[in-house]
């Protein structure tokens, strides 16, 4: 089933352009990876998925609904649908883990309920499963900011999960974790992949994280697709393509001058 | 950048800074200056101060001190200063279901939660209720809680009741003003985390917005607290209610033993105060 469809979709933030002219569509249960180097777009695609970077021009669509022309009513709905993780985590670092985890579920509190924090026991128990399939139930009661950045991530994670969103976007998850938490957050993340069959988008950095955890891999560079297929048809030419040769890169050499670099001497 | 551009920039002495720094010392002699202070007159003023506090020699019992410790007019005293922090106390509640949801509306953070949308219309909106909740906020605090007071003593008569809605309206400015500060100094990130799951703007104000300035709020309320005791002290000068009458009176009698008692009175209420707040602030942090 298609969740998102971009046709010559541009993205960007005032008048420039960051996503330039991108066609993709991704389909419910996919755990799908977004490489590249840091400023070519990445989470600028990411976050136009929930609407938070704007249209420039192009068509997309995201769980039927065309976001050129959604209201703002429809928009919180939508939003509601999709669930987003964050690099640095934004929890509310002085509310404990439950508190953290239920305000995942805000959309489908009443409004009074919410005021006075009260949850009822079924809400207990579906925070509670989440809080399993996480792996926090020992600190359910600890302030967010006394947890370690992978407890963090997690927390993050089992609040995006008691949302039930259909479409899980992840911001460059592991980005400031050490390798034994990103693979912990990783394996949840495609825990919550399977056993909840929501799609998942990442933005990753390392390229053998992707080729383990993702069925499908888009490489960016430059505000364009350079490489959209299966982790493992991802070639060495490719990755070089997708990493090396950015023309930002180029430039950036360019400008800057390297006095004390003799293979930057040598490449003049 | 280079280095020399670095250096320049981050020279302490940089004109810039003596600039500051000179226009300050400028402003405090003008100052100083134009207000006629000066450090002999209150060295040769000295002794007469220690001859009004001990009394004129030829007036019986015209010193301050020893205090008045007579039990009859230290209970009525004693009474009084509860219906100071009384009055105090009501204010504060006064204020702050004044002050609380207008704070949320005096911040350009949450503001803009309530208020989506950076199109011509809500932005308009926005401002127009940004300043305007500033602007009433700044009425109210601008104004010293003794004038509210007699405007109020016109209205409802003597008594503690008009000491309570001007200490009330006074410190709802005080306080929108603090809230709101500490609102718009919070982390953002919480914010757009919960707007992005879809919640209304009261779930988010709830879940992202108020943990993160409770310890804020708790502090400052409790500082507005003990202010206004202190302010209602003063506030029985208009007849508003409270220990204030009774220090009004006596001063203006010159029954200056009796002042010292009040006086008294008032410290020691005021340090059981602050002793409670740090006990409770302690518990938010």
């Amino acid at each position: 089933m298609e969740q998102i469809r971009a046709e010559k979709l541009v993205l960007g933030y005032g008048s420039k352009e960051v996503v330039r002219n991108v066609n993709f569509t991704i389909n419910k249960g996919e755990f799908l990876s977004i490489i590249g180097p840091s400023g070519v777009g990445k989470s600028t695609l990411l976050m136009g998925v929930n609407a938070t970077t704007s249209i420039l021009s192009g068509q997309l669509q995201v769980l039927g609904k065309d976001l050129n022309a959604i209201g703002h009513r429809e928009l919180k709905v939508l939003r509601s649908r999709i669930g987003v993780i964050f690099q640095g985590f934004n929890l509310v670092s002085r509310l404990s883990v439950l508190d953290n985890i239920a305000s995942g579920m805000l959309h489908r509190k009443p409004l009074f309920a919410a005021l006075i924090k009260h949850y009822s026991k079924q809400q207990y128990e579906e925070i509670y499963e989440y809080m399993k399939v996480v792996g926090i139930e020992a600190e359910a009661l600890s302030r967010c900011d006394r947890l370690s950045g992978g407890q963090k991530q997690r927390v993050a994670i089992a609040r995006a999960i008691a949302q039930h969103p259909e479409i899980i976007l992840a911001d460059e998850p592991i980005s400031s974790l050490d390798p034994v938490s990103a693979r912990t957050v990783l394996d949840t993340l495609r825990n919550a992949n399977e056993k909840y069959g929501m799609t998942i988008i990442a933005n990753l950095h390392q390229i053998d994280y992707a080729r383990e955890y993702c069925n499908r891999v888009i490489g960016m560079n430059a505000g364009r697709i350079v490489y959209d297929g299966s982790p493992a048809d991802l070639c060495q030419a490719t990755i070089d393509q997708i990493y090396c040769c950015s023309p930002k890169k180029q430039e950036e050499k360019r400008q800057y001058h390297y006095p004390f670099s003799p293979a930057a001497a040598s490449a003049e | 950048m280079n280095l020399e551009q670095i250096k320049r920039n981050t020279n302490p002495f940089h004109p810039y800074n003596i600039m500051v720094i000179s226009l300050a010392i400028v402003l405090v002699g003008w100052c100083w200056h134009s207000t006629e202070m000066g450090v002999t007159k209150l060295l040769d003023g000295w002794g007469n101060m220690l001859t009004y506090l001990s009394g004129n020699p030829e007036i019986k019992d015209s010193g301050f001190f020893p205090p008045d410790l007579a039990s009859g007019r230290l209970l009525t005293y004693l009474k009084s200063m509860l219906e100071t922090v009384q009055m105090a106390l009501l204010a504060l509640v006064i204020s702050i279901l004044i002050a609380f949801p207008l704070s949320f509306f005096a911040s350009k953070n949450t503001l803009s939660i309530i208020i989506p949308g950076t199109r011509g219309m809500s932005m308009l909106l926005k401002n127009v209720i940004y300043t305007s909740v500033r602007f009433v906020a700044n009425l109210s605090r601008s104004i010293n809680e003794i004038i509210w007071a007699l405007l109020f003593v016109s209205a409802v008569g003597l008594g503690p009741m008009p000491g309570i809605l001007a200490l009330g309206i006074h410190t709802s400015g005080v306080l929108i003003k603090l809230f709101s500060e500490g609102i718009e100094a919070i982390q953002q990130e919480p914010i757009d985390a919960l707007s992005a799951t879809g919640a209304g703007f009261v779930k988010v104000i709830r879940y992202a917005v108020f943990p993160q300035i409770t310890p804020f709020f708790v502090s400052m309320t409790l500082y507005r607290l003990e202010s206004d005791v202190r302010s209602a002290t003063i506030l029985g000068f208009t007849g508003a209610g409270g220990i204030g009458v009774y220090l009004f009176d006596k001063l203006k009698s010159y029954e200056n033993r009796e002042v010292t008692t009040i006086l008294i009175i008032i410290v020691i209420t005021v340090a059981i105060i602050d002793r409670i707040s740090a006990a409770i602030r302690a518990k938010y942090t």
